[in-house]
């Protein structure tokens, strides 16, 4: 270790280990503030540090060998709508629908507290059904509205990780029925929990950026092997790349 | 002349106003209210903050939206900016249309739509290039018409600034504003 250390060859030269070099030393990992002050850095608060570092990834190459040939497909990205995403998928022909399905579980999380919160001042607590269930069937009521066999490709990210586990199985339902036969979902799981939140985006056909960002909400569960073989069990496929950065990849395809 | 002049250093449209909620139609000038003069707004027409419209918006002049509009909204020629307070329940044709604000509906900017880092559309986009900032918040289809690439190396803001015709160049000015 020390050895390596020396040389300065950390383990795990991913994203998560980029966070414990100073910045002088981010080799591959490219640590920037947030460049032009985004509009909403007014008033007291700051805009909040942004750091970012490219990873290679097997599991993207791979993603994208499946739809090739497609032709016109269309592709759900659930993560931010980044630029650089949308537009690698629009100039290879994708007709590209976004829904950032973290953020939309944040907001749909206060506005439940709200709720529970006036609720409990009208001492009316029994109006509002918070079993785990009853709370995934009202998120996902209100998320992924799309016909049946709508897409060729899901870009999933990490998501299931923050989610409620029952939200996550009714949601990988969902985004099955969403999906047509021989489509492609591209998922990333961490192998422990992450210390940090992290979003993606696509820079090329083999790398994805890695930017830490403010936590919208924690992460929840870690998967294991079985455990996702168990929610994904009606894809014919699946295939997984695991990184030195404790994320693994993963393909299925129904 | 020398009026005239003062009038657009302080960011206030060149064209005559249109809808305007607190800019006056025969400008004063000379009066020493320019502190409260909406310098966000550089748009001829202008729906602020506070102000709420019900039904449908149709012109060809450039809008500036600062409030609350809801039902439809048809500018032509124009370009519409909902700024970062203002909140449109409507479907959106216009030539360009720029985001800083909340939309819900569908977008038809024909020539190009921006969403800048504050904006946050729930519906889908129809266009010819899109530009969208780290931040923005999509929930929708996007639909590039033509084929043509997304402004890949645009920074949203640089682009709002150096890019952008008629009254929507006025959009620097606003963010500075803000």
């Amino acid at each position: 270790m020390s050895f390596l250390n020396k040389l300065g060859i950390g383990v795990g030269a991913g994203a998560g280990g980029s966070r414990e070099l100073p910045r002088t030393m981010g080799s591959s990992a490219r640590t920037r503030t947030n460049g032009p002050a985004p509009v909403a850095a007014v008033g007291a608060t700051r805009a909040p540090e942004v750091r970012e570092s490219n990873r290679v990834s097997n599991g993207l190459k791979e993603f994208l060998w499946n739809l090739d040939g497609l032709g016109r497909g269309t592709l759900l990205d659930l993560g931010p709508a980044w630029q650089t995403t949308l537009s690698f998928f629009i100039e290879r022909g994708f007709r590209v629908s976004s829904e950032d399905l973290l953020r939309a579980w944040k907001d749909f999380l206060t506005e439940e507290e709200g709720k529970l919160r006036e609720a409990a001042g009208r001492a009316a607590q029994h109006t509002l059904d918070v079993t785990p269930s009853a709370r995934a069937s009202r998120f996902l009521e209100a998320n992924l509205q799309y016909p049946n066999s709508s897409f060729d490709a899901i870009l999933l990210w990490d998501v299931l990780d923050y989610l409620e586990p029952l939200v996550a199985k009714q949601m990988v339902a969902n985004l099955t029925e969403l999906l047509r036969p021989g489509g492609v979902v591209f998922a990333m799981f961490h192998s422990k929990k992450p210390e940090g939140f992290q979003r993606y985006r696509v820079v090329d056909s083999t790398t994805l950026q890695v930017i830490s960002s403010p936590v919208l909400c924690p992460a929840q569960r870690v998967y294991q092997n079985r455990e996702i073989q168990d929610l994904f069990s009606r894809y014919r496929t699946m295939k997984s790349f695991v990184g030195r950065d404790q994320l693994r990849e993963s393909l299925f395809i129904k | 002349m020398w009026k005239k002049e003062d009038v657009k250093s302080q960011g206030l449209p060149e064209n005559g106003p249109g809808i305007s909620a607190n800019s006056p139609a025969t400008g004063n000038v000379a009066r020493p209210a320019s502190a409260s003069v909406p310098v966000s707004s550089g748009a001829s027409a202008c729906i602020s903050q506070g102000i709420r419209i019900k039904g449908e918006v149709t012109g060809s002049e450039d809008l500036f939206v600062d409030g609350h509009v809801e039902g439809k909204v048809n500018l032509s020629n124009g370009s519409l900016t909902v700024g970062p307070n203002g909140e449109v329940k409507a479907d959106i044709f216009a030539r360009e249309v720029i985001v800083r604000g909340r939309v819900d509906g569908k977008i038809v900017g024909r020539e190009k739509i921006q969403l800048w880092s504050t904006g946050n559309v729930a519906g889908d986009l129809q266009t010819e290039r899109l530009t969208i900032e780290d931040g923005a918040v999509l929930r929708g289809r996007v639909e590039i018409e033509t084929g043509k690439p997304l402004d890949k190396h645009a920074e949203a803001r640089g682009a709002a600034a150096g890019t952008s015709k008629g009254g929507a160049v006025s959009v620097s000015s606003g963010s500075a504003a803000v």
